[in-house]
């Protein structure tokens, strides 16, 4: 049995169609990644499997149980921590922690002990007697994580656990997400591509609703092979000269006079003698890897962050 | 006892709001304090009143010095004989009331036909005409022998009463402070919803019940609170209670529970926390319209058919005709109103709040 399955899960508001036709099977013990930009249907996923939101058509189970006729055996299971840092703000770390274990029938020596311990986990111990709203925003994001796992549930949904964090903050989520990795079934929403790289098993990537790739990081690569980035730095760059490679090569992007072209098997030097003979200066130029933004791009034809 | 969690944690965010807590206690308080000063401080004085005696006879003097000898008036010297010296004086600020006998007053009292008095106050003053009015009512009753129950009850009580200023006011602040519940319970649910803080809750286990109970059963303790404080601090500035303190605190309570009725209601509606504000928009009119500040008595009669419709002008009346002596049996229909509309209110809020979580 799957621990979150999905068949031609569809949401509507009015004529947008938030989520179209989704078909997903997480297994248990994975890291599952919804990799996608704003408004792709990412959270509108999640609030459905969350019991917050009724689907349009298809259907959602979470451990066997639906979640339209079973809402509240679902909820038993689940821990959520939502995009927004949702917080009792003048609560304190325990308080929050408390609320949640004791509305999921916890008993108040265990809503302790999973509360020491997952403070102690978080960082957070030496402020747990402050007042929330005091907190800095990667705290309370921690603290958000920390009360969705409080219930120690079967199935985590993090949504964007980590939007609006500095890169400092960012990793300190990614450690604890890594150490969930495993032990809980988690279904990650975000757009940060490297977050989804790194931390994953699989990753869907949803764009318009729709699931459009799915594989493991390295599979969703392996699609683009051949395919090669060139990251050029230039000077006089004339829009002709774009023109023209746009002509010759698959993907070509200028931002702030750098290069960016993509296509299989490019040849380096080519370009550069090609752009030398066009009177443009080149400063540096250098191959990479394709990321799963390059297959973002080349399976919708836009950025992650359009 | 998933409701528990949900209510001691709403318990918790009131507490420790201190703007929250600030408006519930500290604004009907500061109130109290500037209506009740302004009314004429601590001690009761007399009214001074004067007399326009156009009958000029036997009887019309031994009521004016049968008028004299109550302690709640000091009658100006000299009498007016005709009207329209008084009415200058009145427009010139010398004198502020003064009371017409008719020509005829003694003949009228002989043959016992209706005897019309017309007591004549400054626009500006109305508060201390409509205080006056009773007495003169009550001492003219007992002077031409007629006694109504009410003119009876009105002297007795008019005696005890240290300060007839707070006795009016109080109730009114007090009622209109446990208004201020609504915005306050307005402001916590859509403050909940808004932030997402009610759709974290969702995905626990907790049951609609639980929610409606956790939202609903924390103002209990702050409406006990709050109605306690005022009382307190009405006893402080000289409030006198005559009749039962359990039948003024049943009144408080049962206006307090419609409020939080409606601030379920309007907590439900609205969208955002800053929408709160609204309740702002029916609490004020509401509380002058039902008189809490002002005697509804002059009101014109639509406007006081809409008040008498709703349940603030009961609860402001029968917690002033408590603190005044009334028993329970002269304030019974105002307190089957007060549950009647406590029940519909709490209801429909509760029908609301669900419908907020369902959708």
């Amino acid at each position: 049995m799957n621990a979150v399955q999905t068949f031609k899960l569809t949401k509507k508001f009015d004529s947008l169609v938030a989520v179209n036709g989704v078909d997903l099977e997480i297994k248990k013990g994975e890291l599952f990644s919804l990799l996608g930009p704003n408004g792709a249907g990412k959270t509108t996923t999640i609030r459905m499997l969350c019991c917050l939101l009724k689907p349009t058509k298809g259907s959602a189970s979470v451990l066997g149980y639906d979640v339209v006729k079973t809402p509240f055996a679902v909820k038993r299971l689940i821990g959520v921590s939502p995009q927004d840092t949702i917080l009792s703000e003048r609560l304190n770390c325990w308080e929050n922690l408390a609320l949640i274990g004791k509305v999921h029938g916890l008993s108040s020596s265990e809503v302790k002990r999973r509360s020491t311990e997952l403070l102690e986990t978080m960082g957070l111990m030496e402020r747990s007697k402050d007042q929330v709203r005091k907190f800095s925003g990667g705290m309370k994001r921690r603290l958000s994580i920390a009360m969705a796992l409080v219930s120690d549930p079967q199935v985590l949904f993090l949504d964007e656990p980590t939007l609006g964090l500095d890169p400092q903050a960012r990793r300190a989520i990614w450690e604890y997400i890594a150490k969930l990795k495993g032990r809980k079934t988690i279904l990650l929403t975000t757009h940060y591509m490297e977050e989804a790289d790194s931390l994953s098993d699989r990753i869907g990537i949803i764009d318009e609703g729709r699931v459009v790739a799915l594989g493991t990081a390295q599979e969703l690569k392996t699609n683009l092979i051949g395919m090669r980035n060139m990251v050029v730095s230039t000077e006089n760059l004339t829009a002709e000269v774009i023109a023209d490679l746009h002509g010759k090569y698959s993907r070509v992007a200028v931002t702030k006079g750098q290069l960016k072209i993509s296509h299989k098997d490019l040849d380096f030097k080519e370009i550069v003698d090609y752009l030398h003979s066009r009177g443009v200066a080149v400063y540096s130029a250098a191959l990479d890897q394709p990321t799963l933004e390059d297959v973002f791009i080349q399976i919708t034809g836009k950025k992650l962050r359009d | 006892m998933k409701f528990w969690e949900i209510g001691k944690r709403n318990l918790k965010e009131i507490s420790r709001n201190p703007v929250l807590l600030g408006f519930l206690l500290g604004m009907p308080v500061a109130f109290m304090l500037v209506f009740i000063a302004a009314a004429g401080g601590a001690e009761a004085s007399p009214i001074a009143l004067s007399i326009v005696d156009e009958d000029r006879s036997q009887n019309s003097s031994a009521f004016i010095q049968y008028l004299g000898s109550v302690d709640a008036i000091e009658l100006n010297e000299p009498l007016y004989s005709e009207e329209s010296q008084a009415q200058e004086d009145l427009e010139n600020g010398k004198i502020s009331f003064y009371l017409l006998i008719p020509s005829g007053f003694q003949q009228a009292q002989q043959v016992h036909q209706p005897i019309n008095l017309e007591l004549v106050y400054k626009e500006a003053d109305p508060m201390t005409g409509l205080q006056l009015k009773p007495i003169i009512e009550a001492v003219g009753s007992g002077f031409l022998g007629v006694a109504p129950p009410l003119n009876v009850e009105l002297k007795g009580t008019a005696s005890i009463i240290k300060n007839p200023a707070v006795n009016f006011y109080f109730p009114g602040i007090a009622v209109y402070g446990l208004m201020i519940l609504i915005a306050t319970a307005a402001e916590i649910i859509a403050g909940d919803r808004e932030k997402g803080f009610l759709s974290r809750m969702f995905t626990t286990p907790a049951r609609p019940s639980d929610f409606i109970l956790g939202y609903s059963l924390p103002f209990i303790p702050v409406l006990i609170v709050s109605a306690l404080v005022y009382l307190g601090v009405g006893m402080g500035l000289g409030l006198t209670i005559v009749g039962n303190l359990g039948h003024v605190f049943l009144i408080f309570f049962l206006i307090g529970l419609c409020a939080i009725g409606i601030g379920m209601i309007v907590g439900s509606l609205i969208k955002s926390e800053s929408q709160a504000g609204i309740s702002w928009l029916f609490i004020v009119p509401m509380a002058m319209i039902s008189g809490a500040w002002f005697t509804v008595d002059r009101m014109p009669s639509a406007v006081r058919s809409v008040a008498e419709a709703l349940p603030f002008i009961h609860a402001i009346d029968a917690s002033r005709s408590v603190l005044n002596g009334a028993s329970f049996s002269a304030i019974m229909l105002d307190t089957y109103w007060l549950i009647g509309w406590a029940v519909v209110l709490f209801a429909t809020g509760i029908m609301l709040f669900r419908r907020t979580m369902v959708s």
